[in-house]
């Protein structure tokens, strides 16, 4: 136990589920978009939806979205400052079934039209867990760098992206995979101990029957 | 390598190496992080000092977005300034602060989770009076801090520090605890008082239900803050005077983790019980709509 995690962490009020969270989580989905987010659509769901005004839900993933951390003063003021930015944002509620009671589900666009989908829990304590990208089950904390890669379901495509860590020295901390049904879409998610070089990252996005690579650096 | 699950814990690793109970959880932290004790030193400094910067920033005319909370700490100042305090100058002061931290967090102002957002103002309520009106130097506050974020993960790790699963006597209680063991430090006491003013302070909780009226982080949360650094002062000086727990610190907390679990999820942070269903909080339920 981090005893930081005890006192700490420092945070824009009131609430470190519905706010530190949900601020972690448009964080976390900004960065794995890897660019500026234009357009946002922000479903919600549980107890976010139910108490989420009250505790600032929406601000605070709306923050995130835009770059800013759970203790970004700005938080309060970031629906003006996301309209200012001209960044669109729509908001509504998800209907994901039994999800946990924290979630948000995000639909993104990114300035070069890139999509993302995310599907976010705040676990309480201000500790989250993106459970899907683009509809396919992940699970990870976003407290390491990590790589998610989506492939075609074939043998090969685990070994590729373990040999090309091993050669850019990153160690891997913990790996999952998944797939939505055999021989379809699968994804790779690999939490590491070291950030994965960005020329790591362009090569498997061209390596065969890489689909799409997402990647969360914790670089600023 | 340093581990510690319980109080006991603690006080044995002080005894048997001549430590004292901060350095303890210094040098644990140091060990489980993989940092220098000076490194884990500054980084809680910066807590504390997030916590000063956050008691000073707190903005009397600012309103909570439901419009529920906000001012009340400012009476409070207004109110021991004109020398009806009733507790005096230290105690006064710890409420004012408690009151006032609460209330920043309910309008979205940056403070300290300690050990969570709802019960972020009884640790800064009490060290930040106490450096004040004891005049006493920022290393041994920070000192006390690490006290305090030990008490935190013991009970973290045996019980819990979360509303949702064991009522509020895991925000609130803990936080009262956690500040009544560095209260008790900051005094001169040893390990072993130290453990006892935790006790006090926690036992004195024990049953405190989480009934935040609409599921909003205010009321009754931010009174509750005032009330958990009353509770600490009191404990810590119960301890200071030489009177002992007949429960033991390890025990209470097991107690409140058992309690918690008995607790109906009615009265732990869904807003479906005790408080938040009263005539006046249906009241304000529509108010908010
Ligand atoms: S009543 Fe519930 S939400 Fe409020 S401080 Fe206590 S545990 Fe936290």
């Amino acid at each position: 136990m981090n005893i930081f995690d005890i006192i700490g962490p420092v945070m824009v009020g009131p609430s470190s589920s519905h706010t530190a969270g949900a601020a972690k989580i448009g964080y976390i989905s900004r960065k794995l978009m890897g660019e500026e987010i234009v357009k946002a659509e922000i479903l919600l769901y549980g107890s976010f939806l139910a108490t989420g005004k009250g505790h600032g839900t929406r601000m605070a993933l709306v923050a995130g979205l835009m770059g800013m951390k759970p203790d970004d003063c700005r938080i309060p003021e970031s629906l003006n400052i996301a309209k200012r930015r001209g960044m669109e944002v729509i908001f509504g509620e998800s209907d994901l079934k039994e999800a946990h009671p924290n979630t948000a589900q995000l639909k993104l666009t990114g300035v070069t039209g890139r999509k993302l989908e995310v599907v976010g829990e705040s676990l309480g304590g201000s500790r989250i867990n993106i459970a899907k990208i683009d509809g396919i089950e992940t699970n990870f904390s976003g407290d390491y760098p990590t790589l998610v890669v989506h492939n075609i379901d074939q043998p090969g495509h685990v070994s590729e992206v373990t040999a090309m860590l091993a050669h850019k020295s990153v160690n891997i901390a913990a790996m999952q995979l998944y797939r939505s049904n055999r021989g379809g879409d699968a994804v790779m998610v690999i939490e590491c101990d070291q950030e994965v070089p960005p020329e790591g990252i362009k090569w498997l996005e061209k390596a065969e029957g890489v689909v799409k690579v997402t990647y969360l650096s914790l670089e600023d | 390598m340093i581990v510690y699950n319980t109080v006991e814990d603690i006080v044995r690793i002080c005894r048997e190496n001549n430590m004292l109970f901060w350095q303890v959880i210094m040098r644990a932290d140091a060990q489980e992080r993989m940092v220098s004790e000076d490194i884990s030193f500054a980084a809680m400094r910066e807590m504390y000092r997030a916590m000063k910067r956050a008691d000073s920033e707190y903005d009397k005319n600012l309103k909570s977005p439901s419009g529920l909370s906000g001012g009340d700490g400012e009476k409070m100042r207004i109110f021991n300034s004109t020398g009806n305090n009733l507790c005096g100058a230290f105690m006064g002061l710890a409420m004012e602060k408690a009151i006032k931290m609460g209330e920043s967090n309910a309008c979205m102002k940056r403070i300290v989770a300690a050990p969570t957002a709802g019960a972020c103002g009884v640790i800064p309520a009490v060290f930040l009076s106490y450096e004040t009106c004891f005049n006493a130097p920022e290393d041994k506050m920070v000192e006390a801090m690490f006290i305090t974020a030990g008490i935190g993960a013991v009970i973290a790790k045996n019980a819990s520090i979360a509303g949702a699963s064991g009522g509020c006597q895991a925000e609130i209680g803990s936080a009262s605890s956690m500040a009544a063991a560095g209260l008790a430090y900051l005094q001169g006491g040893d390990a072993e008082c130290i453990a006892h003013a935790m006790a006090f302070a926690l036992k004195n909780m024990l049953g405190l239900t989480c009934d935040p009226v609409c599921g909003l982080v205010e009321v009754p949360c931010i009174k509750r803050n005032s009330a958990g650094a009353v509770n600490a002062i009191s404990s810590a000086q119960m301890a200071m005077a030489g009177i002992r727990s007949a429960i033991t610190p390890d025990e209470v907390i097991d107690s409140m983790r058992r309690i918690g679990n008995a607790m109906p999820s009615c009265l732990k942070e869904t807003g479906e019980g005790g408080l938040a269903i009263t005539p006046s909080a249906q009241r304000i339920k529509e108010t908010l709509q």
